[in-house]
């Protein structure tokens, strides 16, 4: 087998600078959103004491997943030797990184008080070990410095230390996920979230939506600096992608009709049936699981790249909307604390306004994991190298330096933006 | 591969002044970095910096415990107040005080946020703006004390004239609402010695048919007190027992003792068109046709009579007029008869009769539901009469008759002056009122219509008639035309809106005066008002603006007050020293009379012939066309019953603070307990009803009266018969306050203007509405 | 060591809600703004809930007083990962705002919706007792010994009441008792401890069937209440 040779991108070119900018635009107002929200507290966000967790707790879990899903696919060749999936597995595990790096930027700006953050950290100490944020924490904090040093044994290329720290991982990063369910699942009072499946269920929608990211961001990220994308590849993760979705509706038909099943399934039904039900059936289902579906079983459809990214992102935008649709309307269920109707303030199903200050910060946060993300590209070698030569193009003028924080780094082959790469 | 950065890469053209653009946009990215983070540090309490108010770091430095007493309805609990730094910060009960037995109702507590309302009035005001009406802004400008009590000291001069130019000081009004009794004896001092007879004291009680009812019987024109620790059975006809009824904290306390705490438990039925909390806390909730409650209560005596299960020796030694009320009942209201009218099954009457006759004693309560209407005097007879056929008068657990407590006599004025022999303008005991002492809403017409003179000034003292009188255009218009009106209160309201002069007086926690409850426990009580803090505003006592306007006019007015004490705390001193030492009720806070004694039967009764009379005698003696038994009056609404399909209900819940505003956070987040609901009043309806009109729950709509119409959420409620709309009253202003205003509406602005003949009472449930979404 | 419970008479209490009103006075909760009261941003540590039955004319809403249930296997304290949440010997569930990170998992684990995130600075109130809020005032210097934003608090059961009336010798549950059952008119909370058999809670449970709130889940509440 020809081995596969990983370089950074050169990051000069007029989009990827724009890309940059954009996003650190982003990312300041995120900053911005968050010192807001620290001195005036979070009634800038839109939670409640009825729908206590809002968006950023839904952003957190959701890249946990991606993060976790995204690891255990890097298992595929570091793990089990399948080198057709080498061009994305390095990508894989720094996007992991990222994004449980995240993650834990988002446990930090959603806590009430973020300047005692270190508090989650004093395990065994201070901290009551049987909170699931406790045990989460370890999780996660393990989690992030297992795939360190993971990346950095792929770095360095020794496959065996790579594929015993891989098992070690990925195994680590099925049990962040089934933590960060259980944190949900594991909660009695909560009737739509009192569950057995819940860890399983976030597993099989963290690897479902990891893949499903990765192959997103592969095709794009190849296709915009002018590699080119190994169809079959492609393909072949759509078709292991279908395979995921239907696992993860088997795990979220279990659920529900156990739910349904039990005289008591007054919750169920307002999942399913209730007043933000749209989002589960339109969003969580339709965008989640239908359309990609009916996509990847498509004989034309799932041969293609273009619509197996297509698909993919749906993918990604349902399930992010599964956490979202768990998370809010999920908490919007009205606590029954004796049986009958109960009236006016206390018995409402929760509303979530969107507030600017909440988005704001997200998608910054977000922002800056794009710039990481970017900036790995530029920096790491991620991408496997250009298979053709660039068509050569008279360099660019000298530019004027347009900010003190601007870089004007040299990559080893010139590139340019092309258009090359197939579709 | 490489990671160069090219710092000293500079290109042409990017220096400002030398500075490179790199460099300047560090420097103001640090300046502004520092600014956020020092605003950012201010904030985090580990600097030092206190986040909260400065207060509270200090600790307790100094701590006592002040005795007096509560003004947030007409109960006037006795209460405690702890006051740490010289701030008041917790109202607890006064467990000296035999009436409530130490407790008080939510709106004690509430007391704090009177105290403490950013929004009171902090000097006297004068009114700069001469256009008045609502909505208006008076443009206050700040005027001395002197200067403002000057102006008003001429005012009534001129007012009341003198032997060079003889005025009328009847054509002073003075509008009292909620005051304590002190504030209250002082005033009638002064209406006395000045000369005017138009002194309308609310205390928002509204229950005028309700005591006529009762006079009608007894001759004592007052509520009816129960002897409520004693009770076995309370048959409540549209009485909101454990919400409205005074003295409320009692039947708060008296409610957890005669359930639980003595071997047999008290059974309660309540009879309402809504199903109130005292319905949801009592044994039995029957609704019933609105205004149908007198037909009700002759029924039951229809099935008591006819059953002889009367109390044959009560009825038969110490009553009059049993013949022809028998007749009447057993011939016009039979159960069967009565079913239809009230929709009450016959048998459940029966029932309930049967039950209310052998459950010894009992009690007939009657509300303001009932009696608000034109004819509710007859049916507060006919229900207050089942008392007397079970023989529940004046005995333990029936209906008691309220001790007074005797104050220091205040020397009866011994001037003559022929204003105060004028009529009233409210035209109390008049043809059209024959019975009534007072008719306040009847007064907004008075003024408008100049009958039967016009009148020429006002002082109102805590009166908000705007809010609380039906038919408040009319009172809009009334205080716009008024000459000249001056008003005394802590807090800004709708009224305050047309006065010339505004004077501030203190809280309730911060003056002195004594009180007494409504009738309830039978035994007197009075409680002290002392200050438990030092006042916040520069204001003074309704006694000693009083006092200073008696001065300042003279003669016998100034006179008239002489040894009574010129400030509130000698007048209180002087009023209750003789039922107690002053240093042991600074300290106790209350006075308790002696022991309740019952079977007073040849003391109280005040009737022709010395009994209870079911032919009222003291009717016949200022009516004789009237009719003199207890009755059901054909109810008369306003409103054709076609085009307004409901009846329109109101209802005073108990976070509705009575002291004219609702400015206070606490009572609007807790307001409606049965809805679950604060800030907010809703239009209650049957599902049935909304089904119909295609309303659905927490839709917006419009309910229109023939009056008016306003706005307000829908609330689809099982708990309301399907002919009626209920809307909880207390909100609906617009100018008391930031928590006040905009909250909720008032139904007063659509409800009509009706009376009960006799008393005057102002009808609050006879005005027919419709509603239809918004 | 005393267990602290709770006994409310359904059929004393009157729905008057001065046990809500009281709270607020004697913890310094603040009052909402109609913006915060609908979003339910708003503190209440204390609460009546309606709960109705029925069509009319056959209606019936039993109202029912709500303070923290103080559980004796409280789901808040499983879930609080910084232990800022705890059971004190003596059963009460306290809150500790030194250790509060925020996290509001313990809003989430509930069962009785009785805990209150601060979202924001509680306002200035002119009543307020410079002797409290309750937490760790004797800490001194320590960071963050007030309630401020972005911390949870919830009912004590007036703790603050209980340790100076035990400091003082005072009998607990008769001369000492939280402000709620201190400010209910009609004696219908009872408080004191369950552990002791001649205690007023313990009298009133053996005298009469009681319930609890949501007791399938086996959080073991310590507010008993007494049907009608």
């Amino acid at each position: 087998m020809a081995k596969t040779a990983f370089t950074g991108i050169e990051g000069k070119s007029k989009g990827y600078k724009l890309a940059v900018a954009l996003l650190a635009l982003l990312a300041l107002s995120g900053l911005g959103s968050f010192i807001a929200s620290y001195i005036q507290g979070h009634e800038l966000f839109g939670s409640s004491n009825i729908v206590p967790w809002g968006l950023p707790i839904v952003f957190l879990i959701y890249l946990i997943g991606l993060s976790a899903g995204s690891l255990i696919l890097s298992s595929l060749t570091y793990v089990f030797g399948r080198e057709e999936y080498k061009p994305i597995a390095r990508l894989a595990v720094y996007l992991a990184i990222v994004l449980i790096f995240g993650a834990m930027v988002f446990i930090f700006i959603d806590l009430g008080r973020p300047e005692k953050f270190w508090r989650l950290f004093m395990f065994f100490y201070m901290n009551n070990m049987r909170s699931m944020f406790a045990i989460n924490g370890i999780l996660y904090g393990g989690y992030f410095l297992i795939s360190l040093t993971y990346l950095g044994f792929i770095f360095f290329d020794r496959p065996r230390f790579t594929k015993k720290i891989g098992i070690l991982a990925v195994g680590w990063a099925g049990l962040v996920h089934m933590g960060t369910g259980a944190i949900f699942g594991f909660i009695a009072a909560r009737e739509a979230w009192f569950s057995a499946v819940k860890p399983f269920e976030f597993l099989a929608a963290a690897i479902t939506s990891g893949l499903a990211l990765l192959i997103v961001a592969v095709v794009l990220t190849l296709k915009y600096t002018g590699r080119s994308v190994n169809k079959e590849m492609v393909v072949s993760l759509g078709k292991m992608l279908r395979v995921f979705i239907i696992v993860l509706l088997l795990l979220i038909a279990v659920d529900k009709l156990t739910h349904l099943y039990a005289p008591e399934r007054e919750a169920a039904l307002y999942m399913l049936a209730g007043r933000y039900s749209w989002m589960f059936w339109g969003l969580q289902i339709g965008m989640g699981a239908a359309i990609p579906l009916i996509v990847l079983f498509n004989p034309r459809l799932n041969r293609t790249v273009r619509w197996v990214t297509a698909a993919s992102l749906s993918v990604v935008i349902g399930i992010f909307f599964e956490r979202y649709f768990l998370v809010i309307p999920g908490a919007a269920y009205p606590l029954h604390y004796y049986p009958g109707e109960i009236e006016g303030i206390w018995g409402i199903t929760g509303s979530f306004p969107i507030m600017p200050a909440e988005v704001l910060l997200s998608l910054g946060i977000m922002a800056i994991l794009g710039l990481l993300y970017l900036f790995g590209l530029k920096y790491l070698e991620l991408m496997p190298a250009l298979k053709e030569p660039e068509k050569t193009t008279p360099p660019e003028t000298p530019e004027k330096t347009e900010a003190p924080a601007e870089e004007t780094p040299e990559a080893e082959t010139p590139a340019e933006e092309t258009a090359a790469g197939e579709a | 591969m490489d990671k160069e950065r090219n710092k000293g890469e500079t290109a042409k053209g990017n220096l400002i002044l030398g500075v490179t653009r790199r460099t300047f946009l560090k420097i103001s990215g640090l300046a502004a970095a520092t600014a956020l983070i020092s605003r950012f540090f201010s904030r985090l309490p580990v600097f030092g910096a206190d986040c909260n108010s400065p207060g509270q770091s200090e600790g307790v430095i100094t701590e006592k415990w002040v005795t007096t007493s509560c003004l947030n309805c007409a109960t006037r609990c006795g209460t405690r107040v702890r006051v740490v730094n010289g701030k008041a910060v917790k109202i607890t009960g006064n467990p000296l005080s035999q009436v409530t037995e130490g407790e008080n109702c939510p709106r004690a507590h509430i007391g704090l946020q009177v105290l403490y309302d950013e929004e009171r009035i902090t000097r006297p005001l004068k009114r700069t703006n001469p256009a008045k009406g609502k909505g208006i802004d008076p443009q206050w400008a700040p005027v001395s004390w002197e200067e403002a009590l000057g102006e008003v000291g001429e005012r009534l001069k001129v007012v009341r004239g003198d032997f060079r130019a003889p005025g009328g000081p009847h054509k002073l009004l003075l509008l009292a609402g909620l005051n304590t009794v002190s504030d209250e004896d002082y005033l009638r001092r002064f209406a006395e010695a000045y000369g005017t007879p138009n002194l309308i004291i609310d205390e928002g009680l509204e229950n005028e048919a309700d005591r006529a009812g009762q006079w009608l019987a007894d001759g004592h024109y007052t509520q009816s007190a129960y002897d409520l620790p004693r009770t076995s059975y309370i048959l409540s006809f549209g009485a909101g027992i454990l919400e409205s009824e005074k003295p409320l904290a009692r039947n708060l306390r008296m409610w957890g003792k005669i359930r639980r705490e003595r071997p047999n438990r008290a059974k309660v039925v309540v009879i309402d068109s809504r199903y109130s909390v005292t319905a949801a806390k009592a044994d039995r909730w029957l609704p019933i046709n609105p205004g149908t409650y007198g037909a009700l209560a002759m029924a039951i005596a229809n099935v008591i009579i006819s059953e002889n299960l009367y109390d044959t020796d009560f009825v038969n030694n110490r009553t009059a007029g049993f013949a022809e009320y028998r007749e009447l009942a057993l011939s016009q209201y039979s159960p069967e008869q009565v079913a239809a009218l009230t929709s009450i099954p016959a048998e459940t009457i029966r029932e309930i009769a049967r039950e209310f006759a052998t459950t010894k004693p009992a009690i007939a309560w009657r509300g303001r539901t009932a009696t608000s209407i034109p004819g509710g005097s007859y049916t507060g007879y006919a229900i207050f009469c089942l008392n007397a056929l079970v023989g529940s008068i004046d005995v333990p657990g029936g209906v008691i008759y309220q001790e007074e407590p005797e104050y220091r006599e205040i020397m009866p004025y011994g001037f003559g002056d022929e204003g105060r022999n004028r009529p009233r303008i409210d035209l109390s005991g008049t043809s059209q009122f024959p019975a009534a002492r007072m008719v306040t809403n009847r007064v907004a017409d008075a003024i408008i219509s100049d009958n039967p003179y016009p009148v020429e000034m006002a002082i109102g003292f805590n009166a908000n008639f705007i809010m609380s009188q039906p038919g408040n255009w009319r009172w809009h218009e009334a205080m716009k035309k008024l000459p000249y009106y001056v008003h005394v209160s802590p807090f800004f309201n709708e009224m305050t809106d047309y006065a010339d002069i505004l004077l501030p007086s203190p809280t309730f926690l911060e003056l002195w005066g004594y009180d007494h409850s409504p009738p309830g426990s039978g035994f007197a009580e009075v409680r002290l008002k002392q200050p438990v803090v030092e006042r916040t505003t520069d204001s003074r006592d309704v006694i000693e603006i009083i006092f200073t306007l008696a001065q300042s006019l003279g003669g016998s007015v100034a006179e008239s007050f002489h040894g009574v004490g010129g400030s509130a705390e000698r007048f209180v001193r002087y009023r209750t020293e003789p039922l107690i030492p002053w240093s042991e009720f600074l300290e106790k806070g209350v006075w308790t009379g002696p022991a309740y004694r019952y079977h007073k039967y040849d003391e109280i009764f005040r009737t022709p012939s010395g009994k209870f009379e079911f032919r009222s005698g003291n009717l016949q003696q200022i009516n004789k066309d009237a009719v003199p038994l207890p009755h059901q009056e054909a109810v008369s609404y306003l409103g054709d019953h076609l085009e307004y399909p409901l009846v329109l209900q109101v209802y005073q819940p108990v976070l509705d603070v009575e002291n004219g505003g609702q400015n206070y956070p606490w009572a609007q987040e807790f307001n409606l307990v049965q809805h679950g609901t604060g800030w907010e009043n809703f239009a209650e309806m049957n599902r049935h009803t909304a089904a119909a009109l295609g309303i659905r729950d927490h839709d917006n709509v419009w309910v229109e009266s023939p009056f008016g119409k306003i706005r307000l959420k829908a609330r689809v409620f099982e708990g309301i018969h399907p002919g009626v709309v209920a809307i909880a009253l207390g909100q609906g202003h617009y100018a008391n306050g930031k928590w006040a205003d905009g909250t909720g509406v008032n139904p007063n602005e659509i409800i009509g203007v009706d009376y009960d003949r006799l008393s005057g009472q102002s009808a609050f449930f006879n005005t027919r509405v419709k509603v239809y979404r918004a | 060591m005393p267990r602290w419970g709770m006994v409310i008479d359904l059929d004393k209490c009157t729905a008057c809600q001065s046990c809500s009103v009281a709270c607020k006075a004697e913890n310094n909760v603040p009052g909402s703004t109609p913006e915060e009261y609908r979003r339910r941003t708003a503190p209440f540590w204390h609460k009546v809930i309606a709960v109705s039955e029925g069509e009319y004319p056959a209606f019936s809403t039993t109202l029912i007083p709500m303070p923290c249930m103080h559980c004796d296997d409280a789901p808040c304290v499983t879930v609080c990962p910084a232990k800022a949440t705890y059971h004190r010997e003596d059963g009460i569930v306290v809150q500790n705002f030194r250790r509060c990170i925020g996290c509001k998992y313990c809003l989430i684990a509930c069962p009785y919706g009785v805990r209150n995130f601060n979202y924001k600075e509680p306002e200035e109130k002119e009543y307020h007792r410079p002797d409290l809020p309750p937490d760790l005032e004797s800490r001194g210097m320590w960071p963050f010994p007030h309630r401020i934003h972005g911390v949870v608090e919830k009912c004590t059961f007036c703790f603050h009441r209980i340790d100076a009336g035990l400091k003082e010798g005072k009998k607990i549950g008769e001369e000492v008792v939280p402000a709620c059952a201190e400010a209910c008119p009609a004696h219908a909370i009872a408080f004191g401890d369950l552990d002791d058999p001649h205690s007023g809670v313990s009298r009133l449970l053996a005298s009469r069937d009681s319930i609890r709130l949501q007791e399938r889940l086996g959080t073991s509440p310590k507010v008993y209440y007494l049907l009608k």
